[in-house]
């Protein structure tokens, strides 16, 4: 009896040396548990609001699956919400409302709407079914149903060319930085780093006002370059990238120059290629970085509302219009969407390029 | 034109006409190496570098690009916050801003105490309440970030099984934008959203259950059984000398409740005894912790009293609430729920990422220092203390300052949750800086810029403070 249970409970080893499922194990697998649930079920719960129809948000029905009321068109009466009435003697009928809603309400059936009777309160319930709310997100999305401001394909191009524009040039320039930081010797190498650490302490929040001078100065207000070319050098790249480079052997480097390549062919055509670990994690981080970006494109791109990217135009929608509860949820979670995408394929890489960077 | 654009004409052409040019006149190009040319041209600067100067020159060119950005968009906004701080006006242009020296830190300044806001002029009124709030904030927010990362950690770095998908998932919200986080949140925590739809249900389920007959009786029994089989567990686990921590801090959670709900606080007229549970647990706790020979009198002694109370508690009384008044999480003032709910979220959303930094740490101790110190039949708390803690401080350190200077600059998350209310309960510097230099119809940007130069001064304080502090230990 106790070898079973030491095999059912064990966790690794051999059966006469097993280790229990002792109460450590229990208690980490309880904590593990409990910390996904905190952080899944607020998204999961916002993913199954937001197909939920407008009117189950308004009343804050806090049910699972979507349901809702059904509607239903009545001769002589307009679309009416569809009622179930169930008799003392436990028939039911669908009724819609004839009058003001009382305690004891004059209801029609829906066979026969002249047949007017009352019903109180108590025997009526709601006639419900399940639908997926596809609205709040077709709504915003082909902008229709008073959803014209909110212009959702532009603000997914200004935010698409944003990070894409964003990565791109992050990519080259750290690369290019990070290539002569790793394989030349030359006078002022130290203080070039020395600069690039000094980057690192100084917070982007501390230089905001002047930075919008800066930005104002070249004319970049208002432009969604603006908010790209700034963001653009990361210290973080350079130095991920230059470690990474380090490892790349100067044989190589040698042969090629004895090829009569020149320099920039053997940082294109070599150090590029062999550095595409790092530079996918570098990739990455810098698409999060520039996809989530919130307060610096709020002060840049704020006055023209053809240039707000997604991550704005969510703010102004929810402003805007207070009560569309729905199209908020649904706008929330179509950019939740492409960002856990990114991660389901590529937590790997992900996760083990911020443990060994280390940085942000 | 703006400048910006006149300058990026005239390098364009400059790069592609110049470039495609020189590039022709020295080498031959086939057609099928189109591709080939386009890439020496977008290097054209430094194939020139090389050219003219020699190799000397090339790593200078590769530089160019990225230390201009660095300076033109780091440094330089530096410098100039402290001219910008020096000026006042709300004119855009640098050179119509008339000079008053310390004018805007005399007007931050002028109050009779900066610990009393309420005693400042308008900007001095905001810009303290603004840091006094975000130092409330980095008080509680940098432990508990801590304190939690460094738990998930230890747990993540146990034999687990699936232990990717368990740091997959508590990394994910960082990757969540900080919109799509407050909209989630201000969804979870509105009046009638879902956490209080549970907490009411939870209550009102719980409140029938003990209104049931016998409800009483079952519960004393039940919880009896689970005190008798945790005690038993705790004092003579797996049959060596001291009793088992785990099982010793399930049983002091266990007596903590129940202090809490027999309340014998209330002999000597205290409203609340929880803390008196809390105190005893914790230790218990350390004295099975530190292997004092008194811990396992002391547990037996805690299990007597902990039946005492038990005998002692009507659980129909204690668990007969009322109906639950759903509570405004964000909005209601003089709570501290908004401002509890900011740390919670801002840690929902952080943590991961000094998770991962731990971890790494974590997984960088040699494997054979724990073998050797379980060779010398070390308890496991000991080897937490001695081994585990002081060869991870570093990167302690290092997730320390990261969390303290990142948490001192919260804005996204505030702004988007609260925007800094119920009144002013929540309003951060960055909000504050935000706010009176671009949120205006009258920009005051040389206030701003002195707000953020004194911001600057009390993070690098701040981090120079916590780096002396620890310096010993992380060996920098």
């Amino acid at each position: 009896m106790s070898r079973a249970i030491t095999f059912l409970t064990r966790t690794r080893g051999s059966f006469d040396r097993a280790e229990r499922f002792g109460i450590s194990d229990f208690l980490a697998y309880a904590y593990l548990i409990f910390g996904v649930l905190i952080i899944l079920v607020p998204v999961l719960w916002t993913v199954m609001s937001s197909i939920k129809p407008q009117r189950a948000l308004d009343n804050f029905d806090t049910r699972v699956l979507p349901y809702a009321q059904v509607q239903q068109e009545v001769p002589g009466r307009g679309l009416r919400d569809v009622f179930i009435h169930t008799a003392p003697d436990g028939t039911e009928t669908e009724v819609v409302r004839a009058g003001p809603a009382r305690a004891v309400s004059d209801v029609a059936p829906l066979d026969d709407p002249a047949a007017v009777f009352q019903a109180p309160r108590e025997e009526l319930r709601p006639a419900e079914d399940m639908r997926v709310a596809v609205e709040n997100y077709l709504d915003p999305i082909l902008q229709r149903n008073g959803q014209e401001n909110f212009a959702f394909w532009r603000y997914l191009w200004n935010s698409v060319f944003v990070t894409v524009a964003a990565t791109v040039i992050t990519l080259v320039i750290n690369a290019m930085a990070a290539f002569a930081l790793a394989k030349y010797q030359f006078r002022g190498r130290l203080t070039f780093t020395l600069l690039i650490v000094a980057t690192l302490l100084i917070p982007s929040s501390i230089i905001l006002v002047s930075l919008f001078f800066v930005v104002w100065t070249f004319g970049m207000f208002g432009s969604l370059w603006g908010v790209i070319i700034p963001a653009a050098a990361t210290p973080t790249g350079v130095f991920l990238l230059r470690q990474y480079m380090l490892t790349i052997p100067d044989e190589l480097l040698e042969a090629a120059r004895m090829d009569a390549a020149s320099e920039w062919r053997i940082f294109w055509r070599i150090v590029m290629p062999l550095s595409l670990p790092a530079l996918s994690v570098l990739a990455i981080l810098s698409v999060i970085w520039r996809w989530n970006d919130f307060l610096w494109p709020l002060i840049v791109l704020i006055s023209d509302p053809r240039q707000h990217t997604l991550q704005i135009g969510l703010t102004q929608f929810s402003g805007e219009f207070d009560t569309n509860l729905h199209y908020v949820l649904a706008m929330t979670v179509v950019s939740l969407i492409p960002i856990t995408l990114v991660f389901v394929w590529l937590q790997r890489f992900i996760t083990t390029g911020i443990a060994t960077t280390g940085l942000k | 034109m703006t400048p910006a654009a006149m300058l990026m004409a005239a390098i364009g052409l400059l790069w592609v006409g110049g470039g495609t040019i020189w590039l022709l006149s020295r080498r031959s190009y086939r057609l099928w190496q189109v591709p080939q040319f386009l890439m020496d041209l977008v290097g054209f600067p430094v194939e020139l570098a090389q050219a003219w100067f020699g190799r000397g020159g090339v790593p200078y060119a590769l530089l160019l690009p990225n230390m201009a950005i660095f300076g033109l968009f780091t440094f330089a906004p530096m410098i100039l916050n402290f001219y910008v701080s020096g000026t006042a006006g709300a004119s855009i242009s640098l050179f119509d801003r008339p000079w008053v020296g310390w004018d805007n830190y005399a007007r931050i300044f002028n109050c009779e105490s900066i610990f009393r806001p309420s005693t400042c002029g308008n900007e001095g009124f905001g810009y303290w309440t603004a840091m006094g709030n975000t130092l409330w904030f980095v008080a509680f927010q940098v432990p508990i970030m801590c304190v939690a990362a460094l738990a998930t950690a230890l747990v993540l770095n146990m034999s687990i099984k699936g232990r990717g998908f368990w740091r997959a998932m508590f990394f994910y919200p960082v990757m969540l934008s900080p919109v799509v986080i407050a909209n989630i949140w201000e969804w979870i925590l509105h009046r009638r959203g879902m956490l209080n739809e549970v907490i009411g249900g939870t209550q009102g389920a719980v409140a029938d259950l003990a209104g049931l007959n016998g409800f009483d009786l079952v519960v004393t029994v039940i919880l009896a059984i689970v005190l008798v089989v945790v005690m038993e567990r705790a004092i003579r686990a797996r049959g060596d000398d001291e009793p088992s921590l785990a099982w010793t801090g399930v049983f002091a959670g266990l007596f903590a409740a129940l202090t809490a709900w027999a309340n014998p606080g209330s002999l000597i007229g205290l409203p609340s005894s929880l803390w008196i549970g809390v105190l005893v647990g914790a230790a218990l706790f350390w004295l099975v912790m530190s292997g004092h020979r008194l811990a396992r009198p002391a547990l037996v002694a805690a299990g007597a009293l902990a039946a005492v109370q038990l005998l002692a508690i009507q659980f129909d009384g204690v668990f007969a609430f009322d109906n639950y008044r759903p509570i405004n999480w964000l909005v209601t003032p003089n709570t501290g729920w908004p401002f509890a709910w900011l740390v919670f979220v801002f840690c929902w959303s952080h943590m991961g990422f000094y998770m991962l930094i731990i971890l790494a740490g974590l997984q960088a101790i040699p494997r054979d220092l724990y073998e050797a110190a379980k060779m010398d039949a070390t308890r496991p708390v000991r080897a937490f203390w001695r081994i585990t803690l002081p060869l991870v401080m570093p990167t302690m350190t290092v997730v320390i300052v990261l969390c303290l200077i990142r948490s001192f600059q919260v804005f996204d998350e505030v702004y988007l949750l609260t925007g800094g209310g119920p009144g002013r309960e929540t309003f951060m510097v960055v909000q504050n800086i935000y706010e009176s230099a671009f949120a205006t119809n009258t920009p005051a940007y040389g206030e701003a810029a002195a707000g953020s130069v004194l911001m600057a001064v009390v993070i690098a304080v701040f981090t120079f403070f916590q780096l002396w502090i620890t310096r010993r230990q992380s060996g920098l």
